[in-house]
């Protein structure tokens, strides 16, 4: 009995022996595979946070003034987040963005992309116009304004044509001819094509796509264009912008007097930098110095763009005004057939020309995102502020040694130039040059 | 009569070769002389330094070393490679605005000349856009209108490549019309293009190789999604000389050149080659595989032309340029004269225009110079797979017809 009794305890003690190692051994096995089955059952965690994590690079973002380097989160095609380590696993997609600069999209607020097939129709629905895709994202650019290609008999052409068919985010600023650039000889030169209150009257009722008006090539010494052009502006209320054309017969018209008379503060001179007989240059061809009204004119708030193009920027310009410490405001390109493979190229090619110059590349990214953002009156972009749509570009620093020309064919050296690597548009992949995005599930 | 003909043949060649040579005997200045490359030049088998002089738009000599005084304007190619322009065979460049008009005046196509000269192009061959009835819009609109020299695959069908059920129509391939067509136009027509045609019938390549045999020109296949044999394609229907494009496709609906069981070059593959197919990368949107190229070369089995298939589902994705292309097939094993070969010579050859695509004493002076650039670089296929590279190439400069049409760095003395 004792013995059964014995036995009876032992029997016990063994069963809850054996019952406490079940459970230890069912707690550890619990605890080793919690990780697994939250990972099956938690939606945080079988979903990435975000579609794509930036790491590694370095953030200028001009608008917010950061300049270091950071993460960038994107979710929705928005930034989520921008911080110092964000958790790459947290991500679908990881861009190795390691010795690269992350960016804001660029705005290029001077192209030409009104590209068609009609005969003689020159940067309005012709042949000296390109279309936009295939020149924007190799160069970090994820929106470009149209500079007068479209005037408001054309506009909804272009819309249908271009703007609705493009990747590229354009816009447009109409010209305040009706016909726009239908080109030489007459067609810009009608005067009687000049309607303010058309012009307007289309801007307002495309207020999501036309950002402003345009006065280009006009050849006569008359200020009458360029006052329909601000009368537009002044009735639309958007700003202008004016390639201020002028011919060889006569003198040029004052752009002192354009600056301060005839342009409100936030209207925007482009071809800032060219030399050209027809036109009244901002650097005094004797002395080879900045005219004393120029940075007045600045701080007035007229805003200089470059303009580039084919026939529009002369180093004997640029560099005595950096020199005397003028910088452009925007960085447009004024790209065109005639400028995409000559001296100008693409939209990283002038900054680095700028840079060339002794700008930093702070103030060249500024002019390209934050500056033409605020020009165009489209603040929403050109930052990567919490919540901005997530268009980013991705640039590499090349060290090197390297030549630019100028429209005169006059020669710059420089040690480095930027690169593409990456472009986002509204947070999604458009342009990957080294495949510095981690592999996507394979598609089947 | 034979005979008066080769007189005056051989007459006519040496005219031209002392013409070529004036500078030279005369001792007068040439436009451009090219200093400090390395020229590869597969025709003439020359794959070592030399200096290039260019006059009146043709290359008038090739020598060792050129005197930079006697240049008009000097490029400095020091550290670079000079090849002949890059000639590609796939490009898509019948742009327009007409709606729903795809790769045929439409807007999927690209406007040339932004696309070729900044990757050392200088000829282009649109892949199919115009058909016959099409043909003398895409003449007025971009092959007059370009600088880049451009010229005609032209379509089987009438409308070319308008999509849809345009390219379906049996009853719009007309082999007549389509050789009629290229025989008037031999300037600009170099061959007729089968593409996108999705139903099991052998109809369309018995048309297409029927207009080739009427004009003697070569037929480009893109074989669409019928399923049929490549076999039966390459060694039945197919005359050596005619190319079969998207060589590297894995797609469903088309047969694929590598087993997608065993991952091994199928046995006939090369036999087709050695037949006289010729294989295009024509790599495009979708039409590129690593898991076909790899095991491919692997084996020994090199495409002939490098054809890009140029468009806007392309320009900016895997795909690019004509050099990155160039350049994936270099991280996989293919050499530098290969590919320089693929994109010259071979490409000139397969289009029967052997004036271009070398650079002969006497040849159009159409030249491509670049750079070899080491570093860590990534590719990508179709599918989304990556290779790693530690090369590629870049365009420094493209010279079409002597004149400078493309400087980078700027590397010319000012003018």
């Amino acid at each position: 009995m004792i013995n059964l009794q014995h036995g009876f305890y032992l029997e016990v003690a063994n069963r809850y022996d054996t019952m406490r190692k079940v459970v230890w051994l069912i707690s550890c096995a619990l605890f080793l595979i919690t990780p697994f089955i939250q990972a099956q059952i938690s939606p945080q965690d079988a979903v990435p946070r975000y579609k794509i994590v930036i790491k590694g690079g370095h953030v200028i973002d001009p608008k917010n003034n950061i300049n270091e380097l950071m993460d960038l989160a994107i979710q929705d095609g928005r930034i989520v987040l921008i911080a110092k380590n964000i958790d790459a696993a947290q991500a679908a997609q990881v861009v190795n963005a390691k010795g690269l600069f992350v960016t804001p999209g660029l705005i290029d607020l001077h192209t030409h992309v009104f590209a068609g097939t009609e005969p003689n129709h020159a940067y309005s629905n012709g042949s000296s116009a390109l279309a936009p895709d295939g020149y924007t994202f190799r160069a970090g650019v994820t929106t470009i304004v149209d500079c007068g290609g479209a005037g408001w008999r054309s506009f909804l052409t272009f819309k249908k044509n271009i703007i609705e068919s493009s990747q590229t985010r354009v816009l447009s600023f109409l010209n305040i001819v009706g016909w726009g650039m239908r080109g030489e000889p007459t067609w810009e030169q009608d005067i009687n094509d000049m309607d303010p209150v058309k012009a307007a009257e289309m801007a307002k009722a495309n207020p999501e796509h036309i950002v402003g008006f345009k006065l280009a090539h006009f050849r006569d010494s008359s200020w009458v264009p360029t006052d329909r052009a601000v009368e537009a502006g002044n009735l639309a209320n958007l700003p202008v912008i004016v390639d201020f054309g002028g011919d060889n017969s006569h003198a040029p018209l004052s752009i002192e007097e354009l600056f301060f008379k005839h342009l409100r503060p936030g209207d925007i001179y482009t071809h800032a930098f060219t030399e050209l007989p027809r036109r009244d240059p901002i650097v005094d061809l004797k002395t080879r110095t900045l005219k004393p009204f120029i940075i007045p004119a600045q701080k007035r708030g007229i805003i200089f763009d470059v303009g580039f193009g084919g026939a529009s920027f002369d180093f004997r310009q640029a560099i005595p005004a950096l020199k005397a410490r003028f910088y452009p405001n925007t960085m447009g390109t004024d790209l065109h057939i005639g400028s995409m493979n000559g001296a100008m190229k693409n939209q990283l090619n002038v900054l680095s020309i700028f840079m060339a110059m002794g700008m930093d590349m702070f103030s060249v990214i500024k002019g390209s995102t934050w500056a033409p953002a605020r020009a165009i009156k489209r603040e929403e972009l050109g930052n990567l502020s919490l919540g901005a749509i997530a268009d980013v570009a991705i640039i590499g620093i090349r060290k090197g040694d390297f030549g630019f020309r100028d429209i005169a064919g006059h020669r710059q050296a420089g040690k480095s130039k930027l690169e593409c690597e990456m472009t986002i548009k509204g947070g999604k992949i458009v342009y990957d040059l080294n495949a510095i995005a981690s592999n996507l599930p394979a598609r089947k | 009569m034979r005979k008066t003909y080769l007189l005056f043949l051989a007459f006519f060649f040496l005219v031209n070769s002392i013409l070529a040579q004036k500078q030279q005997v005369l001792n007068l200045p040439y436009g451009i002389v090219i200093k400090g490359g390395h020229l590869i030049d597969p025709k003439n088998k020359i794959n070592e330094a030399m200096d290039v002089a260019i006059q009146d738009g043709k290359i008038a000599r090739i020598a060792k070393n050129i005197d930079a005084a006697r240049g008009v304007q000097v490029v400095n190619a020091t550290g670079m490679y000079i090849t002949p322009g890059l000639i590609d065979i796939h490009a898509h460049v019948f742009w327009g605005t007409e709606p729903n008009h795809y790769l045929s005046d439409g807007m999927v196509g690209v406007t040339p000349d932004g696309f070729s000269f900044r990757a050392g192009v200088t000829t282009m061959v649109d892949c199919g856009g115009a058909g016959w009835v099409s043909f003398p819009r895409f003449k007025k609109n971009i092959i007059d209108k370009s600088q880049t020299r451009i010229l005609s695959f032209l379509n089987i069908v009438g409308e070319g490549m308008r999509g849809g059920e345009y390219e379906q129509d049996l009853s719009d391939m007309d082999a007549k019309m389509a050789a009629k067509t290229a025989l008037e136009n031999r300037d600009d027509i170099v061959g007729f293009k089968l593409a996108h045609f999705a139903a099991p019938d052998w109809t369309p390549v018995n048309r297409i190789v029927e207009a080739g045999k009427l004009a003697n020109m070569p037929v480009i296949i893109d074989f669409g999604g019928g399923n049929l044999s490549i076999e039966e394609l390459f060694m039945k229907y197919l005359r050596p000389g005619d190319i079969y494009t998207h060589a590297f496709t894995e797609l469903r609906g088309r047969e694929p050149i590598v087993d997608v069981a065993t991952r091994k070059l199928k046995p006939f593959v090369k036999k087709a080659q050695e037949r006289g197919i010729i294989f295009d990368v024509g790599f495009g949107g979708a039409s590129f595989d690593f898991r076909q190229a790899i095991p491919s070369i692997k084996d020994g089995f090199y495409p002939n032309t490098m054809g890009t298939d140029l468009h806007t589902g392309s320009m900016n994705s895997a795909m690019k340029d004509q050099l990155n292309v160039l350049s994936i097939f270099m991280a996989m094993g293919m050499d530098m004269p290969s590919v320089i070969k693929g994109s010259t010579w071979a490409s000139a050859q397969a289009i029967k225009r052997e004036e271009l695509g070398h650079l002969s004493v006497g040849a159009i002076a159409d030249i491509a110079i670049f750079r070899v650039r080491n570093g860590d670089f990534g590719f990508r296929d179709i599918a989304g797979n990556r290779q790693d590279g530690k090369q590629k190439l870049e365009c420094e400069m493209t010279i079409k017809g002597g004149k400078i049409v493309y400087d980078l760095n700027a590397i010319a003395t000012n003018r």
